[in-house]
């Protein structure tokens, strides 16, 4: 994140901000997943509470 | 990235889980902005008409240089200005967190969830997510200078969308034909609630390629020249065609891709001969291909595919932008490797792609529990994915999971919520919202009103302000923050 980066950092409120993980560091940013599935009995635990019927629930009006 | 001011705006979607709910969504709206403005104080409600649609308490900046307001009934955030990929991701998150926090707050999150998606499936409703990049005026905005984005945007949504379930139903779906905009049934396109899944949320209500307004004939282009900037200086690109990411890699792919294509466009680098015959057609038939081919025809009548036209246009980013910074790189390699995954098995998608990890987690669901794609639990757990309660929403499961890539981190996020990015005219803004709510002016902002004939304790919008008995305070510069000039400005009047 640049915020910690800027020459103005020293005038601004609170404390500086920490540099983010780069995302060309090793263990920073993005960086391609593992190929295999990710755990599908925690996943569809998960997916069972939803409330089946919450889509009907949902009623939402047009927006922008 | 060069040159570049991003900026997002987010409609979000409350979701109340009872059969006949007491409150509408609008009325929990109303509540969490008030909750977010009086009692937690993150910002100074406006005390002037910004709009017809926005009276004075409807919505105002907050501490982050961002804004919190209403808009047709959705609860929106729009980000701070930010000059870096890395801060409108952590920005656009902020928002995120703001508003579930304050749902927390209320006391409210067993039965209100706050959803970050597009649609509703069963009301056809569509509401927005907003892409701002700021460019230079001498940007060549003409049909044939867009003519490349246009080409561009139809085709990034096969690593931008968020996926659904089902479409928009035919007498909603309308598209642009030879200049007329008629059903899209009526040229035998696919839709309604036969469609399994398409890759992207807003595909179906974009009926245009280019146009000004935002509420009705939705384009893929937006050419309504508001620059919130000097006007001799800068552009605003809106673009109101994409859909809300979950993940934070698809969020800064989506902004760093559009940034660098548009970067292209303003160099005359971007590639040519790239036209597509119905771009709007394409824009819709690519999301709703069942095969993902995603087969289209230029208006020279050869047939390509979406990825070609990506590797086309990442390989003249290569040539000409690769180097340039960090961030570039990053989107280049991350976009390169994006479409090499895409030519495989979707699945290496997950995590990183919404519409990937989407269709994963729900053919996981269907296999286990027997489903077929008819069966309406299916459109509840596509709402699900955006749910932004950690413990509940499946985006964050898979994240628990340890499968998404993340690109911030929860520590720069809670403070992006508070603070702005400090090399953008947000950061002058943030100081003039602190210097008023420390002054007691935000008392003013109970909305009974100012007193008839008087100009209100302040006035702030994106490129300027004014606060009573001083000079209005322009900052047409998105890339100055005006820290020091905004606190001379104030000096006399802080406490």
């Amino acid at each position: 994140m640049n915020y910690s980066l800027m020459p103005e950092r020293r005038e601004g409120p609170g404390d500086p901000m920490p540099k983010s993980p780069s995302p060309l560091e090793e263990g920073g940013g993005p960086r391609r997943p593992d190929t295999g599935s990710p755990d599908k009995d925690s996943l569809l635990k998960r997916m069972r509470k939803v409330d089946p019927k919450q889509a009907e629930r949902y009623r939402q009006r047009t927006g922008e | 990235m060069l040159n570049r001011i991003f900026g997002l705006e987010t409609e979000y979607g409350l979701l109340i889980h009872e059969d006949r709910p007491d409150h509408s969504p609008t009325w929990f709206a109303h509540q969490i902005r008030d909750h977010l403005f009086q009692v937690q104080r993150r910002g100074l409600l406006d005390l002037h008409h910004r709009g017809h649609d926005e009276p004075p308490g409807n919505g105002g900046f907050l501490t982050n240089g961002g804004r919190v307001y209403l808009d047709m009934g959705h609860l929106e955030y729009a980000s701070p200005e930010c000059h870096s990929l890395s801060d409108v991701v952590a920005s656009d998150r902020a928002g995120d967190l703001l508003i579930q926090q304050a749902i927390e707050a209320l006391g409210v999150s067993d039965h209100v969830s706050l959803i970050k998606n597009n649609i509703d499936h069963e009301t056809d409703a569509t509401f927005g997510s907003h892409e701002n990049y700021l460019v230079s005026r001498r940007f060549p905005f003409s049909r044939r200078g867009l003519a490349p984005l246009l080409t561009f945007l139809v085709t990034r949504q096969i690593f931008t969308g968020a996926g659904r379930v089902g479409a928009a139903r035919p007498q909603d779906a309308w598209i642009q034909m030879d200049r007329l905009i008629v059903p899209r049934t009526a040229v035998g396109a696919r839709g309604g609630v036969n469609l399994p899944f398409q890759i992207s949320q807003r595909s179906d209500y974009i009926v245009n390629d280019f146009f000004e307004w935002v509420q009705h004939n939705r384009a893929i282009v937006n050419t309504r020249d508001e620059p919130l900037a000097d006007p001799n200086e800068y552009r605003r690109i809106h673009l109101l065609l994409g859909d809300s990411n979950m993940a934070e890699y698809a969020t800064a792919l989506k902004l760093g891709t559009t940034g660098l294509v548009l970067q292209l466009i303003e160099e005359g680098l971007a590639p040519q001969g790239l036209e597509i015959d119905e771009p709007v057609e394409a824009l819709q038939e690519i999301s709703q291909d069942q095969e993902r081919n995603w087969l289209i025809r230029l208006q020279s009548q050869r047939t390509i595919s979406a990825l070609d036209i990506q590797e086309q246009f990442l390989d003249c980013g290569i040539r000409h932008c690769q180097g340039q910074d960090e961030e570039t790189d990053w989107v280049l390699a991350q976009w390169a490797s994006v479409l090499q995954d895409l030519r495989g098995d979707y699945q290496k998608l997950v995590g990183r792609v919404d519409w990937a990890s989407k269709l994963w987690l729900l053919e996981c669901f269907r296999e286990s529990e027997r489903l077929d794609w008819g069966d309406p639990l299916l459109k509840s757990l596509d709402l699900e994915y955006h749910n932004l309660n950690h413990a509940k929403g499946l985006y964050y499961g898979l994240l628990e999971e340890g499968r998404v890539p993340r690109l911030t981190t929860d520590a720069l996020i809670q403070m992006a919520m508070d603070q702005a990015p400090k090399n953008t005219r947000a950061y002058g803004r943030s100081a003039l919202v602190r210097h008023l709510l420390g002054s007691g002016e935000a008392m003013d902002s109970d909305r009974s009103g100012t007193p008839e004939g008087l100009f209100p304790a302040y006035v702030i919008n994106w490129s300027i302000f004014q606060v009573r008995g001083r000079a209005p305070f322009p900052m047409p510069d998105p890339f100055r923050t005006y820290l020091d000039d905004v606190r001379a400005h104030l000096e006399p009047i802080i406490v």
